[in-house]
């Protein structure tokens, strides 16, 4: 994976100064295309500092910090913020994770799903690219919601035609079909747009508790909201 | 006054503005009309995304290092990083920041260990 070469890098990188043959004369500098003039080496050994020329301004570079002046192949970490690559978010890759819905409160989970799904929780993020983890909800039927919310939060939908609003519910939308309930919560939760019409299709909910991915090995979903099981 | 007819001069005019489209889709790159209203507008974005370039990649840091932070501790966050980055006076910015999130996170770790050690520390004995 590109992300794995971004670390080999930077690891290099930071274990470069421990075998470094410093040469302070003719350094070409990243930021400049022609070599410097070769510094005049100073009698103490133990001070050995280089010239670095950037926009006419100079800077003394300790020796022990000459590598980070010397190694410029490869891409720019410090001036081009990282883009994912089409490697770094292949759908077989990305993390499985599964959570089981009895007795959870439905916006919370809710939330904890979509932060998820959508990847705001890598350091990878990134708005424009999917680079979230699937989730499987099972035991959806059993998603729990406080106060008079069963038998007074209602579900509307418009056919498009006049008089063609139905509304529901929550209680006769748990009968009738259980998983649109939490899928209607997830997907008020994730973006509205093309990529977050495909970012839903990485949800999966199931009634009871098995689902059909076990060969996908989710994992258990690491839940950060302590409010979210429902007190009995 | 003898009759002038234009010639070439619209032209000219209209070649290096087709120029500046040729990459557009469909009829953008194609139709004189539309191509020098798309390469009004396309001048017009570019103008303006410049400044919102500043504020979207500052945004995107902002979101990295925050989801890196939160991974660290139960109520450890982006702005508390921050309090304690400017209390301890480390000038790194969010965009260096967020690279070493990306690359690097133990770094990260590592600096914010510090700097809340350092804060605590100093606060428990009430030196300023």
């Amino acid at each position: 994976m590109a992300m794995a070469v971004n670390c080999a890098t930077s690891s290099l990188l930071l274990t470069k100064p421990s075998n470094k043959p410093s040469s302070t004369s003719l350094k070409k500098t990243p930021f400049l295309g022609f070599s410097l003039p070769a510094a005049s080496k100073p009698s103490i050994q133990l001070n050995r500092v280089s010239k670095i020329c950037c926009q006419e301004k100079t800077a003394l570079v300790p020796a022990g910090q000459q590598w980070m002046f010397d190694d410029i192949t490869g891409p720019d970490v410090w001036n081009k913020t990282w883009y994912p690559k089409a490697a770094d978010h292949i759908n077989t890759d990305k993390p499985w994770y599964i959570v089981d819905a009895t007795d959870k409160i439905l916006g919370r989970l809710a939330s904890t799903i979509a932060i998820h799904i959508r990847g705001k929780n890598l350091a990878t993020y990134t708005p424009s690219v999917d680079m979230g983890a699937f989730v499987i909800v099972v035991n959806a039927e059993k998603v729990a919601v406080s106060g008079k919310k069963r038998t007074q939060k209602l579900y509307r939908r418009h056919s498009g035609r006049p008089g063609g609003m139905t509304v529901e519910t929550f209680d006769q939308l748990q009968k009738r079909i259980p998983e649109r309930i939490i899928e209607h919560a997830v997907r008020g939760m994730l973006p509205k747009g093309r990529l977050g019409r495909s970012l839903f299709t990485h949800l999966k909910v199931y009634t009871g508790p098995d689902h059909p991915h076990e060969a996908q090995k989710p994992v258990e979903l690491p839940i950060r909201d302590k409010r979210i099981q429902k007190q009995t | 006054m003898t009759r002038i007819k234009r010639g070439y001069i619209a032209r000219r005019r209209r070649t290096k503005i087709r120029l500046f489209a040729s990459s557009f889709r469909g009829a953008h790159s194609r139709l004189t009309r539309t191509i020098t209203q798309q390469k009004i507008r396309a001048l017009v974005s570019s103008h303006r995304d410049r400044d919102k370039q500043k504020r979207n990649f500052r945004r995107l840091w902002i979101t990295r290092i925050n989801a890196v932070i939160r991974e660290r501790g139960v109520s450890y966050s982006y702005s508390k990083l921050i309090h304690d980055l400017y209390k301890r006076q480390l000038v790194l910015n969010r965009k260096i920041l967020a690279q070493i999130a990306i690359s690097n996170r133990n770094c990260l770790y590592m600096i914010s260990n510090e700097i809340r050690n350092e804060v605590g520390w100093k606060e428990y004995t009430g030196i300023i």
